[in-house]
């Protein structure tokens, strides 16, 4: 591997493009050239009934960590009023919950500083994080800056602000819009890519998933009407935009989504 | 198969599996039946504009779209829009001025979801529409945030009374004249303030004072929010609403429609299809490939396609076919969706 790797990654793009695959593909691959990395998802995006708190597995030996909102929010307001007593209080109050649920931004700004926490803590991680779809990575990314124009002053606006320059800055975050090779889905996620270059200046590179043209390209004259259409469609999108896609991953064939995984292992190093 | 049409037809699904243009369709399908319909998207995508032609003056205004021979409204929400009709309905100036409230409605300030339904209760409430067909954003957060509205109407409760009354007193000294000071006054309870103390400790006391005035403001409003809350009853009646759920064949997503489908389960009825969208089995079926390299492609495609429908018709009581249609182009493909619903309508 030639180049030193980011600390965050955020894997987006609308669901069902290979996301979780591929940023868990992804974390084996920095595991395999000796980084520690973990995949990282948000369990809930409002606060339940039922306390889940935050879960971490170990599974083929790659570290999934899964959090869970209101564990994070009374932990960070645990250290900042150094109260567990108060700060499960305040979670717990209807006035919090009601609050929290109404804006989802806010949920994103507690994830995103329990992140910056575990980087902080652990100066060898690296964070995979498997975001949510498209508009809410510009809800995502958006928060911390709506965030600090709200705080102007105060503990919570100096660790916004925080938040930001580690988000903001290229060392240290990279984000993959992950998409198909579609016509539609090229130009959403060109559209996501600038909606979030206007928003964070750090690095934004796209991925296009499951391409079929490379593997019936030689014999595309004996495919259906709407199958061949497809790979020339997609070989035309591919050929005509190449300098913009960061990475060009081809169909799996295989149905297991490990299988599929370490079928993707070998064409990552383009993602660091 | 019964498919009746309702006042709301909602769309939920992952994204890029062809749900705007699925519910375009729709809004198409029962115009041509004679519905007087409203199509609204909160879909951040704005993929509604392409395929309708609308320009970027139209967002957040209802506009008239001629497709398919009928003329059919639409509606690509903008929080913001969408705040400043509220403030003029209930006649709640402030609303558009509030710094907190200005930052939240940018169009991906987050609060999308609630301000649709805000929007579609005000759609609905003006009389003019028979269906409202809504193409939601993409993933379970429309369903979430739908789950999680209890707790958002408690923001209004009576139980919040001590807050705005703590928030009377604060604004009072500041000269402004507020509702129902005496009583409440009476009856401040130490928790909120309390509340605020501890807050005002990390936010700042400008936070605390912007804050409270948005709260003041948003509670004014309340009407409006409650309204748009309410309509999740409606949402809930067989009667009046057709839930569906998109996924696609492309993106084979079995586990995340039945995960959608249980966390839901709240509140979606009876009356909720599953619409697979790019089948490609048809197709499939008929192509009879002599390569090695083809026939296992074909092999994967097809095993993937029966084992996704397979696994879906086990937890969905319908599911609703549409092929893919790629080799048409976007008007021939929305003439050819809006047509094929027919067969699925009574």
């Amino acid at each position: 591997m030639n180049s030193t790797p980011r600390r965050l990654y955020i894997f987006t793009g609308k669901g069902g493009v290979g996301k979780t695959t591929l940023s868990k593909a992804f974390v084996r691959y920095l595991n395999q050239h000796d980084h520690e990395a973990v995949y990282l998802t948000f369990k809930n995006q409002s606060l339940g009934d039922h306390f889940l708190g935050n879960s971490e597995t170990s599974q083929n030996g790659m570290k999934e960590i899964s959090l869970d909102l209101e564990e994070c929010a009374r932990t960070y307001i645990e250290r900042r009023l150094k109260s567990g007593l108060i700060s499960s209080w305040i979670v717990k109050t209807p006035f919090f919950r009601a609050l929290v649920n109404m804006v989802p931004g806010f949920s994103y700004l507690i994830f995103l500083g329990k992140i910056l926490e575990m980087g902080k803590d652990n100066p060898r991680l690296i964070v995979v994080l498997d975001a949510p779809a498209s508009g809410h990575a510009l809800t995502m990314v958006e928060a911390t800056t709506n965030f600090k124009n709200i705080f102007e002053s105060g503990v919570i606006f100096d660790d916004t602000s925080k938040m930001l320059s580690r988000l903001n800055d290229p060392e240290y975050t990279q984000i993959h819009v992950v998409t198909l090779p579609s016509l539609m889905s090229w130009q959403e996620a060109l559209e996501l890519r600038s909606g979030l270059k206007e928003r964070t200046p750090v690095g934004v590179d796209i991925t296009v998933n499951n391409c079929l043209y490379p593997l019936v390209e030689n014999e595309l004259n004996a495919l259906p009407i709407n199958i061949r259409q497809k790979a020339l469609n997609e070989k035309s999108l591919v050929e005509e935009n190449r300098s913009e896609m960061q990475c060009i991953l081809p169909h799996s064939l295989s149905t297991d989504p490990r299988a599929i995984e370490m079928d993707l292992l070998g064409s990552l190093s383009k993602l660091i | 198969m019964p498919l009746a049409p309702k006042s709301f037809e909602i769309f939920c699904g992952t994204g890029g599996v062809g749900k705007t243009t699925l519910a375009t369709s729709r809004a198409l399908n029962l115009s041509q039946s004679g519905k007087r319909v409203l199509l609204v998207t909160i879909d951040p995508a704005k993929r509604l504009k392409d395929l309708l032609g609308l320009s970027s003056e139209s967002i957040g205004e209802v506009t008239k779209v001629e497709l398919e021979g009928v003329v059919l409204d639409a509606l690509l929400m903008s929080p913001e829009k969408t705040i400043a009709r509220m403030a003029e309905k209930y006649q709640t100036p402030d609303l558009v001025e509030n710094k907190i409230v200005q930052i939240l409605s940018r169009p991906y300030g987050g609060m999308n979801e609630i301000l649709s339904l805000v929007e579609m209760q005000m759609q609905f409430e003006s009389g003019a529409y028979d269906c409202i067909v809504l193409d939601t954003p993409p993933g379970a957060h429309f369903l979430d945030f739908l789950e999680g509205i209890g707790k958002i109407r408690s923001f209004f409760d009576q139980n919040f009374v001590e807050i705005f009354s703590y928030l009377g007193q604060k604004t009072a000294k500041a000269g402004t004249k507020v509702f129902g000071l005496g009583i409440i006054n009476r009856i401040v309870s130490g928790g909120v303030r309390k509340l605020l103390g501890y807050l005002q400790n990390v936010t700042g006391a400008q936070f605390i004072d912007d804050f409270i005035q948005a709260i003041q403001i948003i509670y004014q409003s309340k009407e409006a929010f409650l309204k748009g809350l309410s309509l999740q009853d409606k949402l809930k009646i067989k009667e009046e609403c057709n839930w569906f759920l998109v996924t696609s064949v492309e993106q084979g997503k079995a586990q995340e429609a039945i995960e959608l489908k249980s966390h839901a389960s709240h509140f979606i009825h009876q009356d909720h299809y599953l619409v697979l969208n790019k089948c490609l089995e048809e197709e499939l079926r008929d192509w009879h490939p002599e390569s090695h390299n083809l026939l296992q492609i074909k092999n994967t495609l097809e095993s993937k396609e029966v084992n996704l429908k397979i696994r879906l018709k086990e937890s969905f009581p319908v599911v609703l076919e549409f092929p893919e249609v790629i080799s048409l182009s976007p008007l021939e493909h929305i003439h050819f969706l809006t047509k094929k619903w027919n067969q699925y309508v009574v």
